[in-house]
């Protein structure tokens, strides 16, 4: 009987545009994905875009998965109300439905690392559970739904480097210089911009006002986690210095030293 | 409304085609290639293996080898495990085993051609020459350009033990040695006579006489061009008598390193026949 029940009520929200359209999602010739491996800096770089793309309306944890949408996280009616042309967020591997794609990568040795620490925060692995163990499961692309860093990544960038409907960021470079790089996503993008504009943007993302956002806003992705671990967490580079002891960096190293050089990440092994 | 209501009944009764949405399981093995890669002669040639008592014909191979894409969820899901699915999918992270077939692109723009008119996919009087640009964009194809599928399977998983990358041109070189190979990927133990009958049993010449038998039941060939067979001319090569000079240039110019990495010569005499794919030059320096 609940089968049924469950059946009706996704009949019903598909009916009135309730239903999260995932990969079903219906693509449209102009639309633009800000894709990347899970924790490479996507939602920083969501706000950024957001902060961009609507200056008149500050991006926030409660408003972002309207601005940007998340095909997993946001009903389809918003995907249909939406001025065009749409950016939509996405984890996704090679997609060649995709027409034109933003897309920040992050030094694994750090992304495993705020893997690692996110998925204590969720409660998906005990908090003592050793980070050997976690390196392990990232290496074999069993962290997430969407393969591995190394596949995920190479996916994209051995398929689409050079195409000019293709922009790779390094979330590094975000970093080091976020005006900078946010200019190249304006003129991607052909958005109106200025020095102010991209100022104001990246001020508006700033790691501190995001912290801030996360504190009073009860968002609903993170609603059941930890509330002593924040989701903002470091914002940073170069952290797994500290936090990965070096023998599980050279493992990521062993793995995709190729792509990782190839990305401009130096091995330390 | 009432193709959502049929639609919402199918799905509901699982006669719905299971597409993209259908659970993968970690033993499934997938024989993937693109589109015009020679596909179907190894659907036929391992239906052929693993059925040696079977007459593997159009009308059955979606059972026998099923492809998600055309046949129903219900179907799928009484398919026994470990199951071997066919897919033209680039890159998809859930698939674990993966026999990665591969062709020449300058044959499988000319055979995507064929049945692209075929298929009516095209207009009827679109010349060759037209169709390389958007072959080359892309844009013939659902599934990306020949260069975004290849280099996203091989990109990202070759060296890996469960992938295994098969060219179309060594398989009809030496079909039986080639289906040996595969065959002892899918762990399924043939001797040489097993081997020989499935290879004779897939025969081109047998392929079109079993095409006019049932051209009307396979979804390959269903309401199509009937004067423009499907089996056309299973042979490698087709390339250098059939396919324009310029469009030969157009492909390799753009192609090259992977057609380098994959052993199939270069016609250009200015191309460089070492250029190789990102992914090779780096392993190099490493």
């Amino acid at each position: 009987m609940s089968g049924v029940v469950k059946h009706l009520v996704a009949g019903y929200k598909r009916a009135v545009g309730l239903n999260r359209p995932g990969k079903s999602l219906v693509i449209l010739p102009d639309d633009v994905f800000l894709v990347s491996f899970p924790k490479s800096g996507n939602t920083w770089t969501r706000f950024l875009v957001a902060n961009l793309r609507f200056p008149g309306e500050p991006a926030t944890f409660a408003n972002i998965n309207r601005l940007i949408p998340d095909p997993t996280a946001t009903p389809r009616r918003e995907f249909d109300r939406m001025p065009r042309p749409r950016i939509i967020k996405s984890h996704e591997c090679f997609d060649p439905r995709y027409p034109r794609v933003i897309n920040v990568v992050r030094d694994p040795r750090d992304v495993v690392v705020s893997q690692y620490h996110y998925h204590r925060k969720i409660k998906k692995i005990a908090d003592d559970s050793p980070i050997e163990k976690f390196v392990t499961r990232f290496l074999a692309g069993e962290t997430c739904p969407h393969g591995s860093w190394g596949q995920n990544v190479a996916t994209w960038l051995y398929t689409s480097e050079g195409n000019p409907r293709y922009l790779l960021l390094r979330y590094e470079d975000l970093i080091a210089d976020a005006p900078r790089e946010l200019a190249k996503v304006a003129s991607f993008l052909n958005l109106p911009t200025s020095p102010e504009l991209l100022a104001q943007a990246v001020e508006r993302s700033s790691a501190d006002r995001m912290r801030k956002l996360e504190k009073e806003q009860d968002h609903g992705l993170y609603r059941n986690s930890r509330k002593d671990m924040s989701f903002v967490r470091a914002a940073g580079s170069g952290g797994w210095r500290k936090d990965l002891p070096l023998e599980q960096a050279a493992r990521l190293e062993a793995a995709w030293g190729s792509l990782m050089k190839h990305l401009g990440y130096e091995l330390a092994t | 409304m009432f193709g959502q209501i049929k639609f919402a009944a199918k799905r509901a009764l699982g006669l719905d085609l299971a597409g993209r949405h259908y659970a993968v399981y970690p033993d499934d093995t997938f024989l993937v290639s693109y589109p015009k890669s020679g596909n179907t002669w190894v659907r036929f040639l391992l239906a052929n293996l693993i059925h040696p008592n079977e007459t593997v014909s159009f009308a059955n191979i979606n059972r026998l080898l099923p492809a998600p894409g055309v046949i129903t969820r219900r179907f799928l899901k009484s398919v026994p495990r470990p199951r071997i699915l066919k897919s033209h999918e680039p890159f998809d992270a859930r698939f674990r085993r993966v026999i990665y077939l591969v062709r020449d692109p300058r044959d499988v723009a000319l055979s995507e051609y064929h049945f692209d008119l075929k298929k009516r996919y095209v207009v009827a009087d679109m010349t060759l020459d037209q169709f390389i640009e958007p072959f080359l964009a892309g844009e013939t194809s659902s599934y990306g350009s020949w260069w975004e599928h290849v280099a996203s399977w091989v990109g990202a998983r070759h060296g890996n033990p469960n992938f295994l990358l098969a060219r179309y041109e060594d398989l009809l070189a030496d079909p039986i040695a080639e289906t040996a190979k595969i065959a002892g990927f899918l762990g399924i133990e043939a001797d040489a006579e097993r081997l020989k009958s499935a290879v004779a049993r897939s025969s081109a010449d047998k392929m079109r006489k079993l095409e006019k038998q049932d051209a009307d039941k396979w979804t390959g060939t269903k309401n199509t061009r009937q004067e423009i067979p499907f089996v056309r001319s299973a042979k490698s090569g087709g390339w250098k008598d059939n396919l324009p000079r310029q469009a030969v240039q157009q492909i390799e110019l753009a192609w090259s390193p992977l057609m380098n990495f994959l052993g199939y010569e270069l016609e250009s005499p200015e191309l460089d026949p070492k250029a190789m794919p990102v992914w090779v030059k780096a392993e190099r320096t490493t």
